[in-house]
């Protein structure tokens, strides 16, 4: 386990090493004075830029320039947002609990709902009902997010009046920010009408949360049905089953687990691509979160915002990326290394 | 004359005909091919076929619904837009940009991201392992993100979109060629043509190639279900194709304002979407069905 850890922390320092280089390299990439979009400040005076041009090393070569930039981000400075002026990290502590909130409601969501099918699929292997379940599953990763968005906002606010349509919370409810995530800020309040607002939260966010989750879904569907089949297939099964175990036995004892295993690898590949859903998602439901953000901070040319943006949210994913790995190494020896005799 | 077959000659299809025999007999994958081609010949022959110019707008004729509708006509078989444009003719045009655009995108990263991954298969050491993690990180951050940035950097406007999908798409290929290709050395008929005295480029060309094609055609189908929603998806939020382009996520998101009272267009380009993904979908599933069955006969 050891060895393990230190080599996810190797890939970590290495993954950062990369991020970083490629954020600091797009204040070159993008249009206008790198200085200024390092640390988004517009309309500084000559005194200001020199003393800005010192701290950013911006007379020194390139890798004491990456060095000033490591630091800022060390100190936890990644500059002023060139459209609001306040501080970047500011904003994304506001807005990243948001995306992570509405991504992790979903990715529970896609769990709960793929790999269940997945499993009836792979019982079910090559008849009706796993057919069914693969055509339903190739419509789901095939649909464009926002178009199911849409479809939803239509269907279930316009045409059935049941869920809200847009934002995070109504705009009755007055909750102070303690930890960002909607939902704990909520219980940590001591407003009188806890309960509404708790209501009312969660029927702001079925909706979005369930259109972020179909594709995962899906792709949960279909990583459960490989997994199950081939578990299915292994020589523990067939000797339980010359035992004479019964069926649900055979499936709730034996086959379940270890094909959960092989699944629990894959959430954090997938958490990837359902925060990227997640940020499209954001934009048609005016979630105020991060992805919403950086797309607006597109239109408004806030290379500051883009940048930094950027970085934490590439590195929130690859740290659920990690996290998933150890998960993963903690529930299955057989991925902590090669064991000695095998 | 013709010749007439006196030996009983057995006849060992290539691998690729092989595949192809296989592929043949699933319906929905040859469902799904038709489709393709379908798309692909819209894609070419749009501006022959369209009845009407995507762009210029028909004044006494706006926001007709199609056809079948009640209040519809005829010569408009989807209905206009808010412009009197007509939707047949913009989807048509659609099709040529975000379909065979995509098509393009990938054939594109999969030439270079096939140079580069059979390069670096055959390379060893710090270079490699190098390669290994770098690669591990792009594809850790989602297409669609890194697609985004890219645009950032360029600036909105198609062609930079197709630009930053092409580069999006390349890590993919990459990876999967230097898997296959690592993959393939370690047979035993690339030794036999080692030990022939056969170059590396040359077992590369005329050994390895032909038997990761099927392959490389897999995942480029994958890759061009993401390169049809990215195109879209940017099209849509406005960082793709500008506004008079009719291209699909573009036409979606002008019809947005207006989804109440003319609801088709937004249905239209949204299952133009999904009838594309799902062809290149069914034809990919085809292709790992097939792979899958004749690796096992």
């Amino acid at each position: 386990m050891f060895i393990f850890t230190l080599r996810r922390l190797n890939l970590f320092i290495f993954t950062m090493l990369v991020l970083t280089l490629i954020s600091f390299s797009l204040s070159y990439l993008f249009p206008g004075d790198p200085v200024i979009n390092l640390s988004g400040q517009l309309n500084s005076s000559e005194e200001q830029l020199a003393l800005l041009n010192e701290n950013y090393h911006m007379q020194d070569n390139i890798l004491w320039q990456y060095w000033a930039y490591i630091e800022h981000i060390i100190q936890g400075d990644l500059g002023l947002s060139m459209s609001s002026q306040s501080p970047v990290l500011n904003e994304i502590m506001i807005l990243l609990p948001a995306t992570i909130e509405l991504s992790l409601v979903a990715l529970l969501i896609a769990m709960f709902i793929g790999i269940p099918l997945g499993f009836i699929a792979a019982i079910k292997h090559n008849k009706t009902s796993d057919n069914i379940i693969l055509s339903v599953a190739m419509f789901g990763y095939s649909i464009p997010v926002f178009w199911l968005g849409l479809l939803a906002i239509l269907f279930f606010s316009i045409g059935l009046g049941w869920l809200p349509s847009a934002g995070r919370i109504s705009l009755l409810f007055e909750i102070d920010i303690i930890t960002g995530v909607l939902f704990f800020d909520i219980l940590l309040s001591d407003s009188p009408d806890k309960w509404q607002a708790f209501q009312d939260a969660t029927t702001h966010i079925i909706l979005p949360a369930c259109v972020v989750a179909l594709a995962p879904a899906t792709i949960f569907i279909r990583l459960a049905r490989a997994s199950m089949i081939e578990v299915l297939e292994t020589s523990y099964i067939k000797a339980v089953k010359a035992k004479g175990l019964s069926f649900k036995q055979i499936i709730f004892r034996h086959a379940l687990r270890n094909a959960l295993i092989k699944i629990i690898r894959h959430v954090g590949l997938q958490f990837a691509n359902l925060v990227t859903i997640a940020m499209v998602t954001e934009v048609i439901f005016s979630w105020p979160g991060i992805g919403r953000w950086l797309i607006e901070s597109i239109y408004q040319r806030d290379y500051t915002a883009i940048q930094s943006g950027l970085l934490v949210l590439s590195c929130f994913i690859f740290i659920v990326h990690i996290l998933t790995d150890f998960i993963y190494a903690a529930l299955n020896p057989l991925a902590r290394g090669n064991k000695h005799g095998s | 004359m013709a010749r007439e077959k006196i030996y009983q000659e057995e006849v060992f299809p290539s691998p690729f005909m092989q595949l192809w025999l296989i592929f043949r007999k699933t319906p929905t994958a040859m469902i799904g091919f038709v489709c393709f081609i379908f798309l692909i010949l819209l894609a070419v022959f749009a501006p022959f076929l369209a009845p009407y110019s995507p762009v210029e707008g028909h004044l006494d004729m706006v926001l007709l619904p199609p056809a079948w509708h009640d209040n519809g006509n005829v010569s408009f078989l989807l209905g206009t837009d808010e412009l009197g444009r007509d939707m047949l003719s913009r989807l048509m045009y659609g099709a040529s940009l975000t379909f065979g655009l995509s098509f393009v995108v990938v054939i594109i990263s999969l030439i270079i991201g096939v140079i580069i991954g059979s390069l670096s298969a055959l390379t060893k050491g710090v270079k490699s392992s190098f390669l290994n993690h770098f690669l591990d990180v792009i594809l850790s951050i989602p297409s669609l993100l890194l697609a985004i940035v890219i645009v950032a950097i360029l600036g909105p406007g198609i062609s930079n979109t197709v630009w930053a999908i092409v580069m999006v798409l390349i890590p993919q290929f990459i990876h999967i060629t230097r898997y296959a290709v690592k993959e393939e050395f370690r047979k035993d008929y690339v030794l036999a043509s080692r030990l022939d005295g056969a170059s590396s480029f040359r077992v590369l060309y005329y050994s390895v190639f032909p038997n990761i094609v099927e392959r490389l055609m897999s995942q480029a189908t994958l890759a061009q279900s993401a390169a049809i929603l990215d195109i879209a998806t940017l099209g849509f939020l406005g960082l793709g194709a500008q506004i008079p382009l009719p291209e699909w996520g573009a036409i979606l998101a002008n019809g947005l304002e207006r989804f109440y009272i003319a609801p088709w267009t937004v249905y239209l380009p949204g299952l133009s979407i999904l009838f594309a993904v799902v062809a290149t979908n069914l034809v990919g599933e085809g292709i790992r069905h097939a792979l899958k069955l004749r690796k096992e006969s």
